[in-house]
This record gives structure tokens, sequence and C-alpha cells, in this order.
């Protein structure tokens, strides 16, 4: 299965586009979400400072809420990823 | 209408505190606060010379209602309050933040208006990515929003 991860703030070093598609096994959860993407930093973007993202990212699902690492995702799924914020 | 709240596109409309209190004013109020957040130039010994901010609309707008909402029935219900952040790339001296309470009482404004900011931070997917003198940038640190883990 594949799902669309909206990017926001740091996590926009992941790609040039907005959202990037991942590759996940049927059935998989945010927590291996977080498992996959550990792996293509630790792969490709080793030298910037996304190395804690996996475990202090949230993900928001399509109605724009928080879900937990148990939440299932479904194929083609357009899950946000909010690095830890910081306004003001 | 007691409250406005919008994220500001600053490349289409700079945030004005003249429209802010014009929205807060009221006969009925005696006290009003004024917060004005703008990006500085040094960070950490570093020479910034913007700051990009990143934001998801939305989850932000809705925070946004929720935290203004909350401050109301928590310290004046009858306050006016306005709120407006910035999106996009803010040079040095703009304004990122504006926050504009109109009160009954002095304390009840203050307190609104030190809420909201700090929820503001803490609540709402807002990202900051610092521009240095020496063309470098670096998206900040911040609060996590990931649910806490269940302890067994």
């Amino acid at each position: 299965m594949e799902i669309q991860l909206k990017l926001y703030g740091a996590s926009k070093i992941l790609s040039d586009k907005d959202i990037l598609n991942i590759e996940l096994p049927n059935n998989s959860n945010i927590e291996k979400l977080r498992n996959v993407l550990d792996k293509i930093i630790s792969e490709k973007h080793s030298k910037s400072d996304l190395k804690n993202l996996p475990k202090t990212a949230a993900f928001f699902s399509e109605k724009d809420v928080v879900v937990n690492d148990a939440y299932k995702l479904k194929n083609r799924e357009l899950i946000s990823i909010i690095p830890p914020i910081g306004g003001g | 209408m007691s409250l406005h709240t919008a994220l500001v596109k600053i490349e289409e409309k700079k945030i004005s505190s003249e429209e802010a209190k014009k929205f807060i004013l009221s006969q009925k109020n005696g006290a009003e606060a004024i917060f004005i957040g703008r990006v500085r130039n040094k960070n950490k010994e570093k020479e910034v010379t913007a700051v990009t901010y990143d934001a998801h609309d939305q989850a932000v707008l809705k925070s946004f209602q929720i935290i203004c909402q909350n401050a109301k029935n928590q310290f004046d219900k009858n306050a006016k309050i306005f709120l407006e952040h910035a999106k996009g790339y803010v040079p040095v001296g703009e304004i990122s933040i504006l926050i504009a309470v109109g009160s009954e009482h002095r304390d009840e404004a203050f307190k609104i208006c030190r809420y909201v900011l700090e929820e503001v931070k803490h609540q709402s997917p807002i990202w900051k990515k610092e521009h240095y003198i020496d063309g470098k940038e670096e998206w900040l640190p911040g609060h996590s929003l990931r649910p806490k883990q269940k302890v067994n």
C-alpha cells in the first residue's frame, strides 16, 4: 500500500514537493509509518536535523485531528506530518 | 462579533495594530491589552534576516477559535479578542503575531493576552524557519503534539 504524506515545517526537507508518497506494507499503522520514516531519514537525510522527527512528530488524519500510533492507514490516504510546533 | 482570528499571508497583507485597536474598541471595556510579536535580528548569537512561517491552515484556524473561546470562558465572557498570525516570509522588524484584548478590567485583559499567546505556541501547528545573514537557514525546534503513549 501507499500513503501520501503532506509535509509541514522541518519535514519539508524530505522532498521538493509538498507531498511525499510512501510505500508501506498492507495494514500498516502510524507506528509502522514512524519506522519507515526513520529508515528513509537514516538512508537519505542522515546529515539533516531530522533524526528525531519520527519520534517527535504527530500525524493528522484527513479530518485534521491527531491520530495515535495504533491508527490503521488506508491505501492512498492523505496524512499530514506535524513536526514539533513553535509559532509566535 | 467578539472574536477575530486569522492567519495572514504576509505577501498579500500586513498585520495592522490599528485594525486590531478598532476591533476591540467598546464603551463597555475599561481595559485594552495589546501584544505584538516581531521578528528580531538575533537568535542564539546568529544574525537573523527573516523568518518564514509555515502553517497547517485549517488546524491553525480551528485552534485559534478554541483558544480564544477558552480564554473568554475562563477570564471574561464579554471580552473582545483579535488574534492574527503571519504566514510566509517575514523580514526582521515586521509583526509575526498580534493579540489585542478589550475587557472590562485590566487584570482579565492582561491574563487573556498572555493565555492566548502561550496556548498558540503550544497548540497551533505553526513552524518557523530562520534565515541568517550568511545565507544559511534553519527550522527551529518546538513543542511536540505527539499523543502521550500509555504505559502498561
